[in-house]
């Protein structure tokens, strides 16, 4: 009876949790630019009009038109189709990147504030130093010495994201940890991974949540900038940022080189801030009063 | 005030020393043999010898480390393996272009923000305040490449009203050099500034709400005179945050700009030593980076403690 009581309060917390979330005035476009951008990215071989790396010198720089709705790059290649394959790396490199950093910062946080003393010292001061970078510029260092591709890529935004969810993670183990229910739970005897799964973990998971959904955004816009600079995916496969920098060289003849996959770069970015504003405004409970 | 200074300078020393710790290993990070990396397959063996000798590769981890570190605190960085010349004075020659960009784009940035900020608290809700928070969306999601690319496509390539690269140093020739800056600094002005109007959009509109607003108001005080004398002051404090938060992006920004732009700055500095695997020249660099950033960032926080006592007796 109780169990099923419990199980329908958090049902309706969830429901409610939606109905905030897509309350918020412009979640809808951000959660349909979201579910677009998903369905491109995993149906990309079948929604792609033309293979992305097929190129066709005697078709360079086409004007946008039907055969092409994008045009074509400077060796004939269909932009709109390399558009829709750079949607995987975009999304692939967002989301990943942030994933890593969540659990990365997560287990440091944990660890930081469960152990305490000169473990936590340890491990915020080396938070604190990586915090010390310039994001980009951190991201560049360690993307040149792991070597330009997604992989580098990823462990280099990772690592750049990592502290922001160890302080966030190490807030919450701290709060959590002064709670009765925590005290009881240690005078019953449980052993200190269990009350930091069973305990902490589900208080300290909504900020986190909040965090990586306002993470993601930011994570595509520093992949497609290390792509820029050459760091990401490399040519001839797709990725939004080494299309940009690939289509400076033709800014005058053929625009359509960098706009279009900058426009899908830009409306990512700002559906994807949209969702993260309505999921921190549906659990925060700060926002939320 | 004495004691805050010491105990940010006290709490900076270890984060100094991982971050030297850090930019250290960058080079023992690189997937196989770093001197491969560094140079050219073909490059022949006494070469490569030579460079692992000089840069210690040769000798025991801890032992590079410290010897490393004693060359840091007698103020040598390290060489480029490119021109052979210190990095410190590489830096020296790349250091003013860098400085006039973040200064021209942080004036930038307050000259836009601030009339659009509090344009749009002041008249919340309206179509004003619509096209302010509009403008902040764009610039926040606005990549700075595609941002310059944009500009370069407006102004240098349709309109011909603007160079799209080189630089011309603002000192010789005035006019010149700040057409040579124009498009770079809004680049990264325009950034910077949308995160600024956004931050004093919210904290005017905190501070419109509070009870000495409404007294400044009951004692007759012209609309105007409420927003310059009482919101503004109070509305200031998380902007200075903000700005010290936004150095990162400010620096990380400038790399970007300055590589679309061809400037001759320190971000093109990395950029070019990234891609010709010049290692010391990039922990070099990093480095002085880091420093420079923790050193700002420990400046905007003495600044806040001495805009706001309540930080300062804390």
């Amino acid at each position: 009876m109780a169990s099923s009581t419990l199980a329908s309060a958090t049902a309706d917390r969830r429901w409610e949790v939606l109905r905030r979330a897509a309350g918020a005035r412009l979640a809808p476009f951000g959660a349909a630019v979201l579910l677009v951008a998903v369905i491109t990215a995993l149906a990309a071989p079948l929604v792609a009009p033309h293979d992305p790396l097929r190129q066709n010198l005697g078709n360079a720089l086409a004007r946008p038109g039907r055969a092409h709705l994008l045009g074509t790059d400077n060796v004939g290649r269909d932009v709109m189709s390399r558009v829709i394959w750079g949607t995987r790396v975009s999304l692939l490199a967002g989301f990943l990147s942030v994933a890593i950093a969540a659990l990365a910062g997560s287990l440091l946080g944990v660890v930081a504030g469960y152990a305490g003393g000169r473990v936590d010292g340890l491990v915020m001061r080396l938070m604190d130093a990586v915090l010390s970078f310039p994001p980009l510029v951190l991201a560049l260092a360690l993307g040149a010495v792991l070597g330009a591709g997604l992989t580098g890529v990823l462990i280099a935004l990772g690592v750049v994201y990592t502290p922001t969810f160890a302080r966030l993670m190490r807030g919450q183990v701290l709060a959590v940890k002064a709670r009765d229910y925590v005290d009881a739970a240690r005078a019953l005897g449980a052993p200190g991974w269990r009350i930091a799964w069973h305990y902490v973990m589900p208080n300290a998971a909504t900020p986190i949540v909040v965090q990586a959904s306002l993470s993601v955004a930011f994570a595509i816009l520093a992949e497609a900038s290390l792509s820029f600079l050459g760091l990401g995916i490399q040519p001839p496969e797709a990725s939004w940022g080494s299309m940009i920098n690939a289509g400076r060289g033709y800014l005058q003849q053929a625009p359509w080189i960098v706009f279009g996959p900058g426009a899908a770069l830009f409306i990512t970015v700002v559906g994807l801030n949209f969702v993260g504003d309505a999921v921190r405004d549906a659990l925060d409970p700060r926002a939320r009063d | 005030m004495a004691r805050l200074v010491l105990q940010r300078l006290a709490a900076t020393v270890p984060v100094l020393l991982l971050v030297t710790a850090g930019v250290f290993a960058l080079l023992h990070l690189t997937p196989g043999d770093p001197i491969d990396a560094m140079m050219a397959e073909s490059a022949d063996a006494t070469a490569k010898a030579s460079l692992r000798a000089e840069l210690g590769l040769d000798r025991p981890l801890h032992v590079q480390y410290v010897a490393w570190m004693g060359r840091l605190l007698r103020g040598d960085l390290g060489h480029s393996i490119r021109n052979g010349e210190p990095v410190l004075e590489n830096v020296s020659r790349r250091i003013r272009p860098s400085l006039q960009l973040a200064l021209l784009a942080m004036a930038i940035s307050l000259l836009v923000a601030f009339p659009v900020g509090i344009a749009s608290a002041v008249r919340r809700n309206t179509s004003v305040d619509r096209v302010g928070t509009t403008f902040a969306l764009f610039g926040i999601c606005m990549p700075n490449f595609l941002l310059a690319l944009l500009l370069i496509f407006l102004f240098g390539v349709t309109l011909r009203w603007l160079p799209i690269s080189g630089y011309v140093d603002p000192a010789e020739e005035l006019v010149d050099g700040l057409r040579s800056l124009a498009l770079p600094a809004v680049t990264l002005g325009l950034a910077l500034a949308a995160v600024v109007t956004r931050t004093l959009r919210s904290s005017m509109l905190e501070a419109l709400t509070e009870d000495y607003v409404r007294t400044a108001r009951a004692k007759g005080l012209s609309e105007w005179r409420v927003v310059r004398g009482h919101v503004l002051r109070n509305a200031l404090i998380p902007v200075v945050t903000v700005l010290g938060l936004q150095l990162g992006t400010l620096i990380g920004g400038a790399v970007i700009t300055e590589y679309v732009f061809a400037l001759p700055g320190i971000g093109r500095l990395v950029v070019d030593g990234v891609f010709a695997r010049d290692y010391p020249l990039v922990q070099g660099v990093v480095l002085l980076i880091a420093v420079g950033f923790i050193a700002s960032n420990l400046v905007v926080d003495l600044l806040y403690g001495l805009i706001d006592p309540r930080i300062r007796h804390r």
